[in-house]
């Protein structure tokens, strides 16, 4: 029924999640939905190599936290400030 | 309240009379109020148990102000009929009575000396006082708003000093509202004020008009006595026409939702007044001291030789004002009153529209800026993201050696701190010192006058003969201890230089203009000298057409731009010119304008906010002139709704930024100009203009497609049927009430 992706990070972590959640992000929604035969468009899957684990799956938590926020329930989104610049950066290169 | 002043004869040109009140007047800007002689009058003194409206017109120089008594207290109000009470002030002392209702003796003031009885003059005051309360009896005179009338009649002798003006001024005739309190008594009278108080706003500057017509209708028509104070003259009896018809006039406000038989005497009255308010209506144009020729005739030359798009847009807009007028009648005054040829209704369905969640980017900035100094490397950041933070952290004041000192590590591209304030000299040149500045592109130390004098900049940034070699972008402003030696060796060792940015430098003189014209001639692109206060432009002009690709020029806060000057950088150097800021440089006229229409077709942003003494022919010239426009910028300047609207229809089609802040007069012709013509308007500013209601203001929203920011600070006509009934869905509103606004300060179009 749902519709998932599959996001890899440097290490080799397999994360997947539902596509909605994937979408907030600009830059893997037009992963996903370019015209041209990308395989990732195809296969669902997206792999970045730049990003380290523990940054993909703080990404992760915050797709479902943004989803979760513009239904209505606004809670706070905390991030480890060890993790901030790196999570900075990824987050800049994914449009979120 | 209680003001005691003395006047004398306006023999020359004077400045205002104390203890008034800063708000500007509605009427054009005049710097000489004719003073008035003090002559040893009787005072009378208000009788504390009648009071009433008391207007008093001294219409004609032949006729004496009689000596009556105030009998009435309720003179203390003259409620106009917008609504607003105007208070009555005489123009000397006040006598506070025991129970704290401050009662006025008015004194009216002789023109000459009392033996020349035909040259007599009177002054009136008109304040107007705002009473929202409506209940109190003691008005707060913060809202006290001289307003002096002067009605012309030219007395001879007076005139002496005057005469070289060339024309008859001055008159030695001014009407005088007198503030009345509202009886006590009446409270039916009361509560009527505090309805129409309330529902009609704080539009001052409208009080005008009404005042003049009333006046002179009052006193053309009714006969009765006065209460003025006047020495051995026979009764005035122009003066008692004017108290009758005041009182009449008040009472015809009171009781205007009655609807008696007044108002078609009152209807008789504004006819009449119509009339001979233009014969009324006083302008003292004397306000240059030391202007060039030039500017003034510019002015007055016709904004077209033949009709061209601007004035024919103007001739069709005040036609159809016209027509408007002509089916509507002249019952209804104000341009409040009239009823908006605008018809929106909200349709938005604003409570659905979901909160977005902030982005990720933000919110680790916010946690990176707490958490400043646990930072230990900026080292692979990009540029984008070091700015961001070094922008957030000035913000927040946070900003220190420690993060400079990683934005300098390395060998950056970049180093822009918008606010050096906090760097001390020792700290700048421990960070600097060992800078490998190679790369450096862009360099941007605003606020650094503490940090900045001239002996740490050979250890710092002018090391070399070459330290700055790809150095294109440098912002030093507010670097008020530099000075032009200084400058000299940071320039020598950065040749590359396409914009320098030296806002209050102000040691900085002519000569460092001629060193940048030598060095950097054949490259400087922009050149930003706002608030240079040791600049003296005569000298730099012959240095700044030595810049052969100057494409930005700001001028800002110089109070001493020229026309003539102005005019001599255009005709060298107006064809590549894209931006000119020339925000407060007051002496600027319309042939300024002309002057920028005719040789700068390039122009893309011009910045003219409070250059009050442009006209609607201005307005005319650039919308012949310019046609590349994108951001244009108004504060404070006097133009009509009709010739913005002109404007708009004929000339906007590029705008992507456009001011009207605190131009007052925009109203409805201006919102459906805006409406049909800007669709690629993204900001809009339109703060101060309280003609604009809910309907216009919603129909402009609606209409223009690109519309992202909406300004309306100080515009308490707006309501909630507008800002949650609107159906554009990207517009962002600043300036209501206590919504947050700072984030949103530098907003232009470059950064939506």
């Amino acid at each position: 029924m749902k519709e998932t992706v599959k996001l890899i990070s440097a290490e080799g972590f397999e994360f997947v999640i539902d596509r909605e959640a994937a979408m907030v992000s600009q830059t893997i929604r037009s992963m996903l939905t370019s015209p041209g035969g990308f395989s990732e468009s195809k296969d669902g899957v997206v792999t970045f190599p730049d990003i380290s684990t523990t940054v993909l799956e703080k990404i992760c938590q915050y797709f479902y936290w943004s989803l979760q926020y513009s239904r209505g329930k606004e809670t706070e989104f905390h991030i480890e400030p060890e993790l901030t610049l790196e999570l900075m950066m990824a987050a800049n290169y994914l449009h979120t | 309240m209680t003001i005691l002043r003395s006047r004398e004869i306006p023999t020359n040109q004077t400045k205002p009379l104390p203890n008034q009140p800063d708000i500007e007047p509605s009427t054009p800007a005049r710097t000489q109020e004719p003073n008035v002689h003090n002559s040893p009058d009787e005072i009378t003194l208000v009788d504390e148990s009648s009071r009433r409206r008391c207007l008093c017109l001294n219409g004609l120089t032949e006729k004496e102000v009689s000596g009556e008594k105030v009998s009435n207290s309720d003179d203390k109000f003259l409620s106009l009929r917008s609504g607003k009470r105007v208070a009555k002030r005489t123009v000397d002392c006040y006598v506070e009575s025991d129970d704290g209702f401050k009662i006025e003796s008015f004194e009216s003031e002789l023109g000459l000396n009392s033996g020349n009885e035909s040259k007599r003059k009177k002054v009136c005051v008109v304040d107007l006082v705002e009473d929202k309360s409506g209940a109190s009896e003691d008005f707060d005179g913060d809202n006290k708003i001289d307003l002096r009338l002067s009605l012309g009649r030219s007395c001879d002798g007076m005139l002496a000093d005057n005469k070289n003006k060339g024309k008859e001024v001055v008159e030695d005739l001014e009407v005088i509202c007198v503030e009345s309190y509202e009886k006590p008594s009446s409270s039916m009278g009361r509560k009527k004020y505090t309805r129409e108080e309330k529902g009609k706003g704080i539009q001052v500057e409208e009080v005008c008009a009404p005042i003049v017509n009333e006046i002179v209708e009052d006193a053309v028509e009714e006969m009765e006595v006065e209460k003025l104070i006047e020495n051995e003259k026979p009764p005035d009896v122009a003066v008692t026409e004017v108290v009758e018809a005041e009182v009449n006039v008040g009472q015809t406000q009171n009781q205007n939702s009655n609807g008696s038989g007044n108002s078609s005497r009152t209807q008789h009255f504004r006819d009449i007044a119509k009339k001979n308010a233009l014969k009324f209506a006083y302008f003292d144009a004397q306000i240059e001291d030391e202007d060039d020729l030039s500017d003034k005739e510019g002015g007055e030359q016709n904004v077209e030789d033949w009709p061209g798009p601007f004035s024919t847009a103007m001739k069709i807009i005040k036609d159809r004002e016209e027509n408007v007028n002509l089916f509507i009648g002249s019952s209804l005054f104000t341009n409040r009153n009239r009823k908006s040829p605008i018809n929106w209704v909200p349709s938005g369905n604003f409570s659905a529209a979901p909160r977005k969640a902030p982005s990720l980017k933000e919110l680790s900035l916010r946690v990176l800026v707490k958490n400043a100094d646990a930072i230990t490397s900026l080292d692979y950041i990009p540029d984008a993201l070091r700015i961001k933070l070094c922008q957030l952290l000035c913000d927040s004041r946070r900003m220190n050696v420690h993060v400079f000192d990683l934005l300098v590590r390395g060998s950056p591209t970049e180093i822009r701190v918008p606010d050096c304030s906090w760097l001390t000299e020792e700290e700048f040149t421990e960070c600097f010192k060992n800078c490998d500045t190679s790369n450096l592109t862009v360099l941007q130390l605003d606020h650094c006058g503490r940090c900045m004098p001239d002996y740490v900049l050979h250890s710092t940034l002018a090391r070399s003969p070459k330290q700055l070699p790809m150095l294109s972008s440098l912002s030093l402003s507010g670097a008020c201890r530099l000075s032009d030696v200084g400058l000299q060796a940071i320039v020598s060792a950065a040749p590359e230089i396409t914009s320098i940015n030296l806002n209050q430098c102000s040691l900085l003189t002519s000569s460092s203009i001629y060193m940048l014209s030598d060095s950097l001639g054949s490259v400087l692109r922009e050149l930003y000298i706002n608030e240079c206060q040791n600049m003296d432009l005569k000298l730099i002009l012959s240095a700044l057409k030595k810049f052969e690709k100057l494409e930005v020029l700001s001028l800002a806060d110089l109070p001493s731009v020229r026309g003539r000057f102005l005019r001599g950088f255009l005709t060298a150097r107006g064809k590549g010119l894209k931006q000119l800021i020339l925000t407060n440089s007051e002496k600027l006229t319309d042939s300024s304008i002309k002057g920028i229409s005719e040789n700068c077709p390039n122009l893309i942003v011009l910045d003219l906010a409070n250059v009050c003494k442009l006209t609607d022919a201005a307005l005319g010239y650039l919308a012949n002139g310019c046609h590349s426009l994108e951001k244009l910028i108004f504060c404070r300047n006097s133009f009509s709704d009709e010739a913005v609207a002109a404007f708009v229809e004929t000339a906007s089609g590029s705008l992507k930024e456009l001011s009207l802040n605190n131009v007052k007069k925009v109203s409805h012709n201006t919102a459906l100009a805006l409406a049909k013509h800007s669709d690629k308007l993204q900001i809009l500013d339109l703060s101060w203009c309280r003609d604009m209601p809910d309907n216009s203001l919603g129909y402009i929203v609606d209409n223009c497609s690109s519309l992202k920011v909406l300004k309306i600070f100080g515009c308490t006509q707006v309501t909630d049927a507008f800002v949650k009934g609107h159906s554009n869905p990207n517009l962002k509103i600043l300036g209501l009430k206590m919504d947050p606004f700072l984030n949103n300060l530098r907003k232009s179009f470059t950064d939506l």
